[in-house]
Formats: structure tokens, sequence, C-alpha cells
């Protein structure tokens, strides 16, 4: 499995390797990820060319983090940003006919 | 002590992967060496989710001698874990991953000569979301092996307290008490919270 751009998982893939990483306790994983294993079992490939954030922002660029529980739709959105942005596809809104 | 927190996107693992990990990976003391937060971070909160937990990644931001704010810490904090100190019911945040940059790194290359105590800030920020999430502060972690007696000693010097290896542990860690697991309880829990007040 290869989650990169060029050869995307398959969904049952991606499942496979989580529920296989879930039975595990989270100081093993720890272990695997420290001895710089982890890619054997989540063979994650960030997508390459994406520039590089600069080192330092201003404060006013910075969104602070709440310190208190999140909602279900914040949470949802920070898995979402835990991947790369994608290059957004282009979609049509109507077929030729109705051009 | 003048830092930032945020929620951590792909971006800040994306940054510290390409800006620090090379320099810490030189440094063979270092438990996170190989770590690679770009992976970390989706797999953590997948994971997580498939045991319908979440966490709560995040990013230490410091300010530079130029008054700008650079990251300089990262942690990975699993909500609703359970509490190591089986005595006790109850649930803690756990700090699953955690890094604080060199600071002689921070100095040498990007201009911060005076980097803030970082560990204590991490464990703090998995403290106060503890203790606003109700969970009274409780949190737990478990040192890295790569990280030695270095990191052992570290967490005893920001207070935790080191659950003895003869120690159950809760059945749903699943996992042998290899004598490196760290929790703080409410009070410990409030007392290190207190100490870092006057910097809220």
């Amino acid at each position: 499995m290869r989650l990169d751009a060029k050869a995307p998982a398959t969904l049952g893939a991606v499942v496979e390797a989580v529920a296989h990483l879930s039975t595990l306790s989270e100081a093993h994983i720890l272990e695997l990820v420290s001895a710089g294993r982890i890619e054997e079992l989540f063979p994650f490939k960030p997508a390459a060319g994406v520039p590089i954030p600069p080192d330092s922002e201003s404060d006013q660029d910075l969104v602070v983090a709440s310190a208190k529980p999140l909602s279900r739709k914040a949470r949802d959105s920070l898995i979402e940003a835990s991947l790369p942005a994608r290059s957004r596809k282009r979609f049509r809104t109507g077929t030729a006919s109705k051009r | 002590m003048d830092i930032r927190v945020t929620d951590m996107t792909a971006r800040d693992a994306l940054w510290w992967d390409m800006r620090l990990g090379p320099k810490h990976a030189s440094i063979a003391a270092r438990a996170d060496r190989l770590w690679s937060w770009s992976v970390l971070l989706p797999m953590c909160h997948l994971v997580q989710r498939a045991k319908r937990r979440y966490c709560r990644p995040l990013v230490i931001w410091a300010r530079t001698d130029k008054g700008r704010f650079m990251r300089a810490g990262m942690s990975i904090v699993i909500e609703d874990y359970p509490y190591l100190d089986v005595e006790h019911s109850g649930e803690s945040n756990f700090v699953w991953f955690m890094s604080a940059a060199d600071s002689r790194v921070l100095a040498a290359e990007f201009g911060m000569s005076h980097p803030p105590a970082l560990a204590r800030v991490l464990l703090d920020n998995a403290i106060v979301l503890s203790q606003n999430a109700g969970l009274e502060g409780r949190i737990g972690l478990h040192a890295a092996p790569p990280g030695g007696d270095g990191l052992l000693v570290m967490y005893g010097r920001c207070g935790l307290t080191r659950l003895p290896a003869s120690a159950a542990l809760p059945p749903s860690v699943r996992r042998r008490n290899d004598g490196r697991f760290f929790y703080a309880d409410e009070r410990v829990a409030e007392s290190l919270a207190a100490g870092l007040d006057a910097s809220r």
C-alpha cells in the first residue's frame, strides 16, 4: 500500500492497516515509530513537491487552539487537515447541451 | 514565556519534518530522531478513531529574536484514555507523542536565543485540556525506550509520577508495564498547571 497521489491506496488497504495498528498498544506503536519502522505498517507517503511553509509566522497569522474540547465538526476538520492539501479538481457543473 | 499553541495540520508536520527533522536525526540521544510527523499525524487520528477516541495534535510556537513565531514543539494527545493508575477509576489524557525542538538548533539556526522550557509547556497543554474536559488534569504517557534513562529523568524533573514497574496497567492498554509509564493525578496536575499560571 502506498498512500500517495500516483498510487492511491484502496480504501480496503487503508482500513486493513488501521485495523491492524488499532490492535497494538499505543506504547508499542511509539516503539515502532521510534525504531523507524512505522512505514512498514502504515506506508503513508506524503505528496512530493508540496512547498515547505515559511519558518516563522506573525502573531496575527496564528490561530490559537482552543483549550476546551472541540466540537465533532472541528475534530473532523482537524482529521481532514492532517492530510496534505490536494490540488483541487475542476468539476464542470453542466453537460455540453446545457452550456 | 512568549508562546502560542495552535492545532496541528499537515503543513506543520511537513515543516517539522523538512526543517527540524534532519537536524534532530543527527542527535543520537533523541528518542524522536526517526519520527516522521507527516506520517504520524494522519496515522494517529485514524488509529484512535478506530478505537472510538480522538487525538488532539498541537503545535507550540515560540518567539524568535526578530519577534515572529516559529514552531518549537509538537505533541499528539489522546483524549479519554484509560487512566494509568488502576487504583483510581476514570480516564485521562495520554501524551502519545511529543517533541521539543533542540534548543541549540533553535538558537544557532533559527534566531531564537532563549527557547522556553518546552517539555513543561507540552505537558501543560495536556493537563489543561484534561482539566477543561472534566478529567481533572489527569494525564499519562510512556517514555520512548530510545530516550533511555535521560528521558526518565527528564519526565521526573517535569514533576510527573513514575508508575512502579510492578503496577498493573488498565486492561485496555494491552501492554506489559516496562517501568517507563508516567502520570499526573489531579493533585500533581493542579500543582504543575499552577506553576505556569503566571505565564498564561
